[in-house]
């Protein structure tokens, strides 16, 4: 019974962590804005966390630079399954304007698999709540398959 | 009291998104659209994009050249020089932000068109002039058809 309560809410309130690889903080902007009163994401029960063991989604912005691949690695990993990666912005998708640079080891795709894109740079706020909702219902998909 | 009360049953500030859809502003710059039908194969959009967003195929034929172009928007930044550097106004942006997608190939936008080749004896002097003939192909279209055969023929798509 209580697993059953515990499932309907973690369903109904996905949280989020967020992770900037190298962006230029202008998807961060965004994402913050969807959070924010104007927004107000939390209405659907998104809520940003400050640890990546507290997380569902995992959001992140930025091509992937040398610097922070490790620590990017090293912080997806500690995310428990089932994990839902949603790439922001065109820079983890594609390292955008950055490609071939010497210090971008981007896109995102070669570390870890992306579940939901969102794309546009930086994408509108209306877009990322359509990729969170997106997100949330690979969530819950991947959830029920494991609990067969 | 009262106002925490009050506030309690009132409705929320906030943008109710999903309920209620939103159009972007005017001259917002989402999801370009490309028209193949008046592309002259220039390349010159290739050229201007700072992602390399842009790339082409080309399969030879037997008279002529199918020419795909595919415009990746998981590599876009939006900054609308493709736009402005077409001769032909070919390309477009849309004002379609949403673009949410779980496969990478839904965000591609293509557009494939045939460039008819060039007949090397007769319109000699023609192909020695192709930007000439380029322009023509608005022009000769209702008033001159049947000198102008291959330019007429040229930018056609599929």
């Amino acid at each position: 019974m209580f697993k059953k309560l515990i499932d309907d809410c973690t369903v109904k309130s996905p949280w989020i962590y967020h992770i900037n690889s190298g962006s230029c903080n202008g998807c961060d902007i965004e994402l913050v804005a969807v959070l924010t009163p104007r927004y107000d994401a939390e209405r659907f029960g998104f809520k940003l966390v400050g640890t990546p063991r507290h997380a569902d989604i995992i959001v992140v912005s930025g091509p992937v630079t040398s610097q922070s691949r490790d620590r990017l690695i090293r912080t997806i990993e500690q995310v428990p399954d089932p994990k839902v990666v949603v790439s922001l912005g065109s820079c983890p998708r594609s390292c955008n304007v950055f490609k071939g640079s010497y210090s971008v080891e981007g896109p995102l795709d070669k570390f870890v698999k992306v579940d939901v894109s969102v794309a546009g740079c930086a994408p509108k706020p209306e877009a990322v709540i359509d990729g969170l909702a997106l997100a949330a219902k690979i969530l819950e998909e991947k959830r029920r398959n494991m609990a067969k | 009291m009262k106002v925490a009360i009050a506030n309690l049953f009132s409705r929320t500030d906030c943008e109710r998104y999903p309920f209620n859809p939103k159009t972007a502003p005017a001259h917002y710059r989402g999801r370009l659209v490309f028209h193949p039908e008046g592309c002259i194969g220039c390349g010159i959009c290739e050229r201007v994009c700072s992602p390399q967003a842009i790339s082409t195929t080309v399969v030879h034929e037997e008279d002529g050249d199918r020419i795909t172009r595919v415009f990746h928007m998981g590599s876009c930044t939006f900054c609308q020089t493709c736009v402005d550097f077409c001769p032909r106004h070919t390309i477009e942006m849309s004002k379609d932000y949403d673009m949410v997608v779980t496969n990478e190939d839904d965000l591609k936008v293509m557009g494939t068109y045939f460039k008819a080749a060039k007949k090397p004896a007769p319109k000699a002097v023609e192909a020695a002039k192709p930007e000439e003939a380029a322009v023509k192909i608005e022009t000769a279209a209702d008033s001159a058809p049947k000198e102008t055969p291959e330019a007429e023929s040229a930018p056609k798509a599929e």
